[in-house]
């Protein structure tokens, strides 16, 4: 099968029954959701305060979502006995890796661009002004965490206590995605000047690039087994 | 090579491995503890690095010695490379935590507190948080071909993700010293750099003898696995 067909049917395939049974998206929403609300209690919002702590609270949750939805990314192909069949599939192993990258990077997203009004709402934010270049970080940095949860998800789905394992693995190794969002979504809700925060998002970009051509490498011998 | 005449080779060359760490390590304990002077700035506290710097350097030694045999053992799939892979890890494990004990106890007299997030500590507790799920990993796995697998992945992706790690908590803040040897050049008395040396090269030594025994070690660990294994199929048959 042609490589970026491979590519485009597993993404289309994961959107389609993410579609038809909204679990995975739904999950890691109202996840995301009592996750702002246990910080809203924790932390004393006056707008000063919010300003300091606020690009911290929203990766907090958007990182919890991923352990949440990312995880689950392998489960349902076993669940459903699919992974004998990607085993089989003629064609080259990475574009299923590919694929299903592509399906998590679009759910992620879709639930931060659900999530980012929520923050507003509750936290009385002003973003407007600066939608663009936050749209910019949580897309890069979603990309390297979708490149990285996608690889665990199918390395921690055939093990036991997978649903520990998962994040225990993920994220020491997802601390540069953490820390170059968090500084850049700082700048951005700050007002400061893209150039005063682009290193960042040059630096999360570096890692999307490195960590998907590795996995995407990689992954043939996860399949392998 | 067959995995005996490896065995073969270890058993013949690894006491010489410990006798020169020995020798090393003695005489860089002398010459730290004893012979050479005490830091103008840091005054007696300096000594601990005579501990600190060696483990710390062997910390990630051990850690380039795991990715180099998980990258041999997804190319050539020797049930030993993969011995050798969860024996490094195990000790890159204890010379890490041993750095990050030592770096927490010079830096109370020095910086004033046990911890700081500076770049170097901090890639130094990633590097551990990693180890700890990696050794997690081998655990949880049943199948030895499996487990040899997916451990050595876990090591390629983790020591690629370390400098990038390194290089965004610099970016994020940094206060550790600079370096005392670069290749810049070196900027250390000759009666510090003497135990300093000593002890560098001892360690390191110390680890490769480590290293060789706990190969063994582990490979006959395996073969009982397998022959108990064998000896329970025929019970149960």
């Amino acid at each position: 099968m042609h490589f970026f067909r491979l590519i485009r049917w597993i993404a289309w395939k994961d959107l389609l029954s993410e579609y038809r049974n909204r679990e995975n998206v739904s999950s890691m929403f109202f996840f995301a959701l009592n996750v702002i609300l246990i910080f809203s209690f924790s932390f004393s919002l006056d707008p000063d305060t919010i300003k300091e702590i606020m690009p911290g609270i929203i990766w907090v949750a958007f990182g919890f979502t991923a352990i949440i939805g990312l995880g689950k990314s392998f489960l349902i192909e076993v669940n459903n006995d699919c992974m004998e069949y990607f085993q089989t599939l003629p064609g080259p192993k990475g574009a299923i890796y590919l694929g299903k990258f592509l399906g998590n990077f679009l759910f992620m997203l879709m639930v931060e661009i659900i999530l980012f009004p929520l923050f507003v709402l509750f936290f009385n934010l002003s973003i407007l002004d600066q939608a663009l270049p936050l749209l910019l970080v949580s897309s890069v940095a979603t990309f390297g965490l979708s490149a990285l949860g996608t690889l665990f998800s199918a390395l921690t789905v055939q093990i036991r206590a997978r649903e520990v394992m998962f994040p225990i693995l993920l994220l020491p190794l997802s601390v540069p995605i953490f820390i170059g969002a968090v500084e850049a979504t700082r700048g951005a809700l700050s007002g400061d000047p893209f150039s005063m925060y682009s290193h960042w998002i040059e630096l999360l970009t570096v890692f999307d690039v490195i960590f998907v051509v590795v996995s995407f490498w990689i992954f043939e011998f996860i399949l392998d087994y | 090579m067959t995995a005996t005449r490896f065995i073969g080779i270890l058993r013949k060359y690894e006491k010489w491995f410990g006798i020169v760490a020995l020798i090393l390590i003695s005489a860089g304990l002398y010459t730290g503890l004893v012979t050479s002077s005490a830091d103008y700035f840091q005054g007696e506290v300096v000594r601990i690095m005579y501990v600190h710097v060696p483990f710390a350097q062997t910390a990630m030694l051990a850690y380039s010695t795991l990715f180099f045999c998980s990258i041999w053992y997804l190319w050539k799939r020797d049930a030993i490379v993969d011995n050798a892979c969860h024996a490094a890890a195990g000790l890159a494990l204890f010379f890490t935590a041993g750095g990050l004990i030592t770096g927490a106890i010079w830096g109370k007299p020095t910086w004033n507190a046990w911890w700081v997030w500076d770049p170097r500590l901090t890639s130094f507790a990633i590097m551990f948080l990693t180890l700890v799920g990696y050794l997690m990993l081998r655990t949880f796995l049943d199948d030895v071909e499996k487990r040899a697998t997916f451990a050595a992945i876990l090591a390629i992706i983790g020591f690629i993700d370390l400098p990038i790690i390194h290089f965004s908590v610099e970016w994020w803040r940094s206060l550790h010293q600079p370096l005392s040897v670069s290749t810049r050049g070196v900027s250390i008395a000759p009666d510090m750099l003497v135990p300093f040396a000593l002890m560098s090269f001892g360690v390191g030594i110390l680890f490769t003898y480590m290293l060789m025994v706990r190969t063994q070690l582990l490979y006959l660990e395996h073969l009982l696995e397998a022959k108990q294994g064998r000896f329970l199929s025929e019970a149960e048959l």
